[in-house]
């Protein structure tokens, strides 16, 4: 461990000679082969970014775009450093993969704030450290050891006005009520927010969901399994709704606008009793920038990043500075906005860290 | 040196290089997974002995096995009867053919799950047709089903059973099948006795070849079945992924892979698989 760490040391000072002009191209890959730093990677200018860069490890698409803008450039402007992407998509699996390879490429994952439980206790990311991140700057009980929550998404639904305009469905019991609201209805494939649905359904209040009462939920969600659709990713969720294939559509609450444009407002999102799920930012373990990762945290809790990240990627501030700044055009959309949040309930990131995965298959052997 | 090759071919020194990668690169990651599947999350037989107390393990692999049966069946008597086609058409027709069967074999399978979507959909051109036409009232669930999973997975399928059919019918003497006439045998028992025997390696060929590459199925089952039809695939991705029980996935994987092996071996038993590999009969 000590040995790595002194590699990496070296290799970041000869990566910054070697741009410098200090250091010969032949000297610094002889370095980069005897640490065991890929030479491919090198080329790609990895190891300098080891030096000078922040790795974020996200999902592709808009968020490259977006991150780079609302965290990037302030972050850049504050400390100089850049910021560059991985857009693999952080897996929980291939987070543990990577560190336990010993090869860890990215400092800030754009995770779920249930990753930073499971990968905590395991010992697979750094601890965040909180006298740089602000606790306050998120809302309570989602700043946790190895992780914290710094955007919000949600688990909403919309349904088709064309079929129940006049009466339309108010909560996830009428979701779940296939009687009043016939058709197809759509909901997420890996339990998560699903389940919280079903027994909200069922009954239960939104603040006494947790632990959950997985018989219950999964006896509710078996019972409408013959009018159901699973969906794996927004794009999928997006498609069913959009080509007809469903009436009412569980779908992360920020494709919402979308949905709305894409239909011309034939569907219409609700966002009673929506599920706000912390998305969080985790450093792997032995991340490459050190504590600057920590630093580039800090600059994403700001209020003008939360801000603009809502604008640019539709994702829910979850600093509670930044709750009465959201924009009239985007109250009905933020889950935290005025509008929104007496309605809402909240995820427990500590339930899906300790039973995620066990729910997760008991959840797809139901629905199979 | 002359000691050496009297003793190792030296064609072995050429081959060298490609069996270090293979063992290398391809046995010593299977052989990973196999420790895997015996020592994660704790050493032993464990993972295997899941497979014992978990209904939901045994009914995924009969929804994989199941599927790939009928996905097989399907797409090698398809593929049968347009390798038959194909070789008893024009020479221009056949052309026309193999093209049509190349350009579905070379577009991306994701291009042709989404295709049959917009074709077969809820709302899609067949359906909506239907319905615009007075046919049908409510739409047919053809997609988002186990229906939907097998037309993607055949229509993947049938170019695979195609071409070692095509081989096999191509190099077989068809003054066998004229003497056979010519002995007295109406048609269909030409064809019976004669012709389906005499095809044989390549069926089993590309039944072989179907029903292995239908195991590892993923994205087609993942799009059409709508998240009710789970195969071995999709599930192995999740634990890997998602839960993180990585000795399930090992020991599923595992399992594939002596299941496949265990397949080659019992028709080995019946006949020669060079045979069925292109070799020689002898």
């Amino acid at each position: 461990m000590l040995g790595r760490q002194f590699m990496k040391e070296t290799l970041q000072d000869s990566a910054h000679a070697y741009k410098e002009g200090r250091m010969d191209r032949r000297t610094f890959l002889a370095l980069c082969g005897a640490s065991g730093v890929a030479m491919s990677a090198v080329m790609a200018g990895d190891a300098q970014a080891a030096a000078d860069h922040v790795v974020m490890w996200n999902w592709g698409g808009q968020s490259e775009e977006c991150h780079g803008s609302a965290i990037g450039d302030p972050f850049t402007e504050a400390t100089g450093m850049g910021l560059r992407f991985d857009t693999s998509g952080p897996l929980e699996g291939k987070i543990k993969e990577m560190v336990d390879s010993g090869n860890v490429t990215a400092d800030v994952a754009d995770a779920d704030l249930f990753n930073a439980v499971s990968l905590g206790v395991t010992g697979h990311l750094e601890p965040i450290d909180y006298s740089v991140v602000s606790k306050d700057k998120t809302l309570p009980g989602f700043a946790l050891e190895h992780g914290v929550s710094v955007i919000l998404y949600g688990y909403a639904f919309v349904y088709d006005t064309e079929a129940f305009g006049d009466n339309p469905p108010q909560n996830w019991a009428d979701f779940f009520d296939t009687e009043k609201f016939p058709g197809m209805r759509s909901l997420y494939k890996w339990a998560n927010g699903s389940l919280e649905a079903a027994l909200m359904a069922d009954g239960v209040p939104g603040d006494a969901l947790y632990p959950l009462d997985m018989d219950r939920a999964l006896a509710k969600i078996k019972s409408i399994k013959d009018d159901s659709l699973y969906w794996g990713s927004g794009s999928e969720a997006h498609s069913m709704v959009v080509n007809g294939e469903v009436s009412l559509g569980m779908v992360w609450q920020n494709r919402g606008r979308n949905i709305e444009n894409d239909t011309d407002g034939r569907f219409k999102l609700v966002n009673n009793q929506a599920m706000a799920m912390p998305g969080a930012y985790i450093v792997p373990k032995g991340n490459p920038a050190g504590a600057a990762a920590m630093q580039f945290i800090a600059t994403a809790q700001e209020v003008s990043a939360q801000l603009s990240l809502l604008d640019c990627l539709g994702m829910t501030p979850s600093n509670p500075e930044a709750f009465d700044q959201i924009p009239e055009d985007q109250q009905p959309y933020a889950i935290t906005s005025a509008m929104n949040i007496d309605k809402i309930v909240y995820n427990d990131p500590v339930w899906w860290g300790e039973n995620g995965g066990a729910a997760v298959n008991a959840f797809l052997d139901a629905i199979s | 040196m002359p000691l050496l090759t009297r003793h190792i071919h030296p064609g072995w020194l050429i081959i060298a290089p490609l069996l270090v990668l293979v063992v290398t690169l391809y046995l010593g990651p299977i052989l990973n997974i196999l420790w895997l599947s015996v020592t994660d999350p704790e050493p032993g037989l464990g993972n295997y002995a899941q497979l014992g107390e978990s209904d939901a393990l045994i009914r995924i692999i009969w929804t994989t096995v199941r599927i790939c049966i009928i996905t097989t069946v399907f797409s090698v008597v398809l593929g049968y009867s347009i390798a038959y086609a194909m070789v008893h058409c024009h020479q221009r027709q056949k052309n026309y053919m193999l093209t049509l069967l190349l350009v579905a074999f070379w577009i991306s399978i994701l291009v042709r799950t989404f295709s049959w979507l917009m074709l077969l959909g809820r709302r899609g051109l067949v359906n909506v047709a239907l319905e615009d036409i007075g046919l049908i009232v409510e739409p047919i669930a053809f997609m988002r089903n186990e229906l939907g999973v097998l037309i993607g997975m055949v229509h993947y399928m049938i170019p695979y059973a195609v071409l070692p059919l095509l081989v096999s019918m191509q190099s077989l003497d068809t003054r066998v099948m004229d003497a056979s006439r010519n002995l007295g045998a109406s048609g269909v028992q030409t064809f019976w006795r004669i012709y389906l025997p005499m095809t044989t390696p390549g069926l089993v060929a590309s039944t072989l070849l179907v029903f292995i590459l239908s195991l590892g199925f993923y994205v087609t089952p993942a799009i059409l079945g709508g998240g009710k039809v789970l195969m071995v695939a999709e599930y192995i991705s999740v634990q890997l992924l998602v839960t993180l029980q990585w000795g399930t996935a090992a020991m599923l994987a595992a399992l594939m892979l002596f299941g496949v092996l265990a397949m080659l071996w019992m028709m080995s038993r019946f006949m020669k698989l060079s045979t069925v590999f292109g070799g020689s009969t002898r």
